[in-house]
């Protein structure tokens, strides 16, 4: 059974005031919904510990919630958050492919799309983009980058580099 | 391994407090009060302010870095609770308006083909460095102990919003002792007091609210 986003903040409510129930639906949901919110853009051998990266935010920081808003803006944030920090430690090389997994009718609507990370790397510049694609995401080394860009080796560490500084700014930006 | 952490969280689960913009407000409230009492007591107060007549600039001022330092305590208060599409961004437009001072000081000093030499030897200008940026100093810790409660995404942007409103409040409470009267002043050593502010938090906070 899949739970909206009015759901979510009722159970987050109620997970604040220490409803372990609640909590635990929170928690399961939120972790269905990272796989796919990460899908295609770390590698598969990362997604569970990014997943898991997260989760433990959101329990770490869960005073932060405000039960006025919607649930998924508010985590979409911390997994935009831990999903830059994993950018910035190296790729581990030998990763299987990414995964393709297919997004569900709830996550085509226009909230999710407007708090993915798609959108997110859509407002850097179209060099920075592809350099942290193809390195930070997909595991080319620089040189093979290099050719697939059309930059030279030293314009793809920088275009990472500020890419990467510009994202952390663009953290809430939808 | 995900399933054995949701157990773990869920068995550590505990009622917590949820964090309250207000409680940023009151805490800026505090330190800018607690600033002005202590120049007040240290340095005493213009006698214009002290006779509730103050002059226009002295309230163009003190109004402006107000307001800089509202609307940079409203952006932390947001940037507290993350949330794609949350951010605060009004602070942009109130620095763009208080950054009128060093920009009417640079046209004034083109326009008389001389540097304002009398403003940038007065004998306060170190002390308004020293007062504001030190209040400042002081606020901006109190500030950055509250934030680092909450979970802060952009994190040299928050270090920057610290040390603005920090100095905007620290240089206030400066300004209500303040002997000088002139723009140039304002946009000399104002500018260098909260971008002293600024620049010092955008350096130090950062490290300290990464969670």
């Amino acid at each position: 059974m899949r739970i909206d986003d009015a759901t979510l903040a009722r159970l987050m409510l109620r997970a604040q005031d220490g409803d372990a129930a609640a909590y635990r639906q929170v928690l399961e949901t939120s972790r269905g919904w990272l796989v796919r919110f990460f899908a295609r853009r770390i590698a598969p051998g990362q997604v569970d510990d990014l997943v898991q990266e997260v989760l433990i935010s959101l329990h770490a920081k869960r005073a932060t919630y405000d039960p006025a808003r919607p649930f998924l803006p508010w985590l979409a944030a911390i997994a935009r958050y831990r999903w830059v920090d994993a950018l910035r430690r190296s790729y581990r090389a030998g990763e299987q492919e990414l995964i393709d997994e297919p997004s569900s009718e709830a996550d085509a609507d226009e909230m999710v799309a407007r708090i993915s990370l798609d959108r997110l790397l859509a407002l850097l510049p179209s060099g920075q983009a592809a350099a942290i694609l193809a390195v930070k995401i997909e595991g080319l080394s620089v040189s093979e980058a290099s050719v697939r860009c059309g930059q030279s080796e030293s314009l793809v560490k920088v275009n990472i580099h500020r890419g990467l500084q510009r994202l952390a700014a663009l953290v809430e930006s939808d | 391994m995900t399933k054995l952490t949701i157990d773990d969280l869920v068995g550590d689960l505990a009622p917590v407090r949820r964090i309250r913009p207000v409680q940023i407000w009151l805490l800026a409230l505090a330190g800018t009060a607690a600033a002005v009492v202590a120049v007040w007591y240290l340095f005493g107060l213009r006698g214009d302010v002290l006779a509730g007549e103050p002059k226009g600039l002295v309230l163009l001022r003190g109004g402006t870095l107000l307001l800089l330092g509202v609307s940079a305590v409203a952006a932390l208060a947001a940037a507290a609770r993350p949330g794609v599409g949350h951010a605060s961004h009004g602070w942009r437009w109130v620095l763009a308006a208080a950054a009128l001072f060093p920009l009417v000081t640079v046209v004034l000093s083109l326009a008389q083909g001389a540097m304002p030499m009398a403003e940038l030897t007065s004998p306060s200008g170190p002390w308004c460095l020293g007062i504001g940026g030190g209040s400042g100093l002081a606020i901006g810790a109190v500030l950055t102990t509250w934030l680092r409660r909450g979970a802060p995404v952009s994190l040299t942007r928050a270090g920057w919003l610290v040390g603005l409103a920090a100095g905007a409040f620290g240089t206030f409470a400066y300004s209500l002792n303040c002997p000088s009267e002139t723009v140039q002043y304002i946009g000399i050593w104002y500018t260098a007091a909260v971008g002293l502010c600024a620049a010092l938090a955008r350096m130090v906070v950062p490290p300290l609210l990464r969670w």
